[in-house]
């Protein structure tokens, strides 16, 4: 990216707990989240994290529960305070924004997808979608124009007068995206939205997403505790621990690359083949005149292994936009497809 | 002599104990000692120190009636003060009353039943519970006690009106501020525990008994706890997800309270008004002992001269309205909730 980061997060500590500025003096000095808890009876949400979330990217932030993930969203828009550190949103400092100016910027800057829906029960469909217009004061007609086209984008045409306890899980969340999307922000922060529901829904509601991703060019900050929906959906990857990023970048980089035992476990379960793409392991070299055919490096790993028909000779072309990049051996790609961990030392770029 | 002379002889307290002894009071006590003599020493081994027992050994002590009749003074004391700041303070209280019901029984039936049965129904929107009212009505008008059926309804009317004005502000700044609620419980607790003819005796000495004001004051201190507690509670128990929801779009506080949290705590401030309709019918049967006009008069005369039947009429009268008032109450409490979740 060569344009200027739109979130850029910098030695963000949040400390729990009654005294939370002293606290923070041992979690400097290098006290860890359950000596502090124990010794000092305060709780480490988040410790030292630097991310800078890109423009128009979809960043994930991704961490088992209790690793400090929604309590990090919640700073980018400062449902919680931080203890310490810097958030600067298109470079200015979000933390210094008074009551009123920071109204204004969660009004109009940044909107929010809920875990648990968090719809207004009270609310037709089309009202809780046009709730950040409403809040903003824009007239009534006009705001339900807006929010009718959102909610027929989502899919939910023909909805608008139902009550949220009438729809589906599913829906209920379609409604919460409209309703993100209806206040037009440049950002859109995702707490868990997709973990309450069951797996077909979720995979439809990701692609629908990346779809929405693909034409909006918004900044989705997203977090969840699903490697697979967090390498689906993310351009930068974050992953935390205990409070803390132990590591983050590409995806794909750090599936081939993890850094830590605890992303090793993670990245264990994963179906490598169906998540890693050609343009991740291939060689960036063409050294070959005679090839077996042409791929793209878009493709993943399963669908080239289909393509072999289990054929383990072969060396392909990777091409982008009809032009070759590299080239990729089938033994490379059986070698990808065995964590790290237990393939020694990695042989590919 | 006194159980406890030596006491005072002791502490070196005799001077002053007789300094002005013989000017007291005689105690019920020592007049029946006087009457009695030689029973005097035949008290328990070991009297309580109670004020009268230390008076009788040391004259300078108060007895027990002078706390009494100091706490009475101090009232008055204060009395003419309170009732100047009370007495404007409240005069709208009585014009309300007044005109409410004369309002009620000068109207003619024949208007003032539909319109009722009107409002019924629009706050209901219940067939079953409109029939029942009507019939009630149809009864009571039969046994001509119609006109204080009303006479009661119209007071309940104006009291609970008032409970909800002054105890939906109050219930909302409790469930803002934790110090507030705080403070605020014990005297909510105090009010609901104290019994209800304790409520009369200082009003009496405030205002005179003619004023409605009088009862109305009763009514609404003793009916307003629960739309308190009620709202507080509701506001309380909002969903934190769609608060913070409301705040991740930038609402304000007012567009919070009035958008959210109020139509959210519907149902709970609902329940506490119906705990407050039920329990200004409790008060203002008990408040015809200090001219509150209605059923309750009849039921005060049925004790008063013995007049069974006039009582027990009148107390199946109570029934009807306190059935009709819950049953009311309730349903518009059911078409509230069912509006917002299925739950």
């Amino acid at each position: 990216m060569i344009s200027d980061p739109k979130i850029q997060i910098r030695n963000l500590y949040k400390v729990f707990g009654t005294d939370p500025k002293s606290a923070l003096r041992f979690v400097k000095d290098g006290m860890d989240k359950d000596k502090l808890l124990a010794e000092h009876g305060h709780v480490l949400g988040l410790n030292d994290i630097s991310v800078d979330m890109q423009v128009g990217d979809i960043t994930v932030v991704m961490g088992l529960s209790g690793s400090g993930k929604s309590t990090l969203i919640r700073h980018i828009n400062r449902l919680i305070e931080p203890t310490d550190g810097k958030i600067l949103i298109d470079g200015e400092d979000a933390l210094l924004l008074g009551t009123e100016k920071l109204r204004e910027k969660r009004r109009s800057d940044m909107s929010m997808v809920f875990q648990k829906f968090a719809l207004l029960p009270h609310r037709t469909v089309i009202d809780n979608s046009a709730l950040s217009l409403e809040v903003r004061g824009v007239e009534r007609e006009k705001r339900k124009r807006a929010a009718a086209r959102w909610l027929e984008r989502v899919g939910l045409g023909g909805y608008e007068n139902h009550y949220p306890y009438q729809l589906s899980g599913g829906m209920q969340q379609r409604v919460g995206i409209a309703r993100a999307l209806t206040s037009n922000s440049d950002i859109m922060l995702m707490d868990e939205a997709f973990s309450a529901l069951d797996p077909l829904i979720r995979s439809d509601m990701q692609k629908l997403l990346l779809d929405l991703h693909v034409e909006l060019k918004k900044t989705i900050i997203f977090i969840t505790h699903d490697l697979d929906e967090a390498l689906r959906l993310a351009n930068h990857l974050v992953i935390l621990k205990d409070g803390a990023v132990i590591q983050q970048g590409e995806p794909q980089e750090i599936l081939l690359n993890p850094e830590d035992p605890y992303i090793e476990a993670f990245v264990s379960d994963i179906n490598r083949a169906r998540v890693l793409r050609v343009k991740s392991i291939m060689q960036k070299t063409v050294s070959q005149s005679i090839f077996a055919g042409d791929i793209d490096g878009e493709d993943n790993l399963e669908s080239v292994i289909a393509r072999s028909g289990g054929e383990t000779e072969h060396v392909y072309r990777v091409t982008k936009n009809n032009e070759a990049i590299g080239q990729l051996e089938m033994k490379d790609v059986m070698r990808a497809l065995v964590p790290r961990a237990a393939s020694g030392p990695r042989s590919v770029a | 002599m006194a159980y406890y002379d030596g006491l005072f002889n002791v502490l070196g307290l005799r001077t002053w104990c007789d300094a002005n002894a013989g000017d007291s009071n005689l105690s019920m006590a020592s007049l029946l000692a006087k009457t009695k003599p030689g029973t005097a020493d035949d008290g328990p081994l070991f009297p309580f120190p109670s004020m009268d027992e230390l008076h009788q050994a040391c004259s300078s002590m108060p007895q027990s009636r002078d706390f009494t009749a100091s706490v009475e003074a101090g009232f008055l004391e204060v009395k003419d003060v309170l009732k100047l700041v009370l007495d404007p303070l409240t005069q709208p209280l009585s014009w309300l009353l007044e005109m409410a019901l004369t309002g009620f029984v000068s109207a003619p039936w024949w208007i003032i039943i539909p319109l009722l049965l009107l409002l019924v129904w629009y706050v209901t929107r219940s067939a079953a519970v409109t029939v029942f009212v009507t019939l009630s009505f149809v009864f009571l008008g039969f046994i001509d006690h119609l006109d204080a059926a009303f006479q009661t309804l119209a007071i309940i009317g104006v009291c609970t009106g008032i409970c909800i004005l002054i105890g939906v502000p109050v219930g909302i700044a409790m469930a803002k501020s934790n110090t507030f609620q705080k403070a605020l419980i014990p005297l909510l607790d105090l009010l609901q525990t104290l019994p209800t003819f304790v409520y009369l005796i200082p009003l009496i000495f405030l205002f005179s008994v003619t004023e409605p004001k009088l009862y109305g004051i009763a009514i609404i201190v003793y009916a307003i706890v629960p739309v308190i507690r009620l709202t507080d509670l509701g506001i309380r128990l909002v969903d934190r997800d769609v608060i913070e929801a409301a705040n991740a779009f930038g609402m304000s506080p007012r567009q919070k309270l009035f958008g959210v949290e109020l139509p959210l705590a519907l149902p709970n401030i609902m329940a506490g008004v119906n705990q407050t309709i039920m329990m200004s019918l409790a008060m203002v049967v008990i408040a015809s002992l200090v001219s509150a006009p209605g059923l309750g008069v009849l039921v005060l005369r049925g004790i008063r001269n013995l007049e069974l039947g006039v009582g027990l009429i009148a107390g199946l009268g109570i029934v009807l309205l306190a059935i009709i008032l819950d049953r009311v109450s309730k349903a518009a409490i059911a078409r509230v909730s069912s509006d917002q979740t299925e739950a």
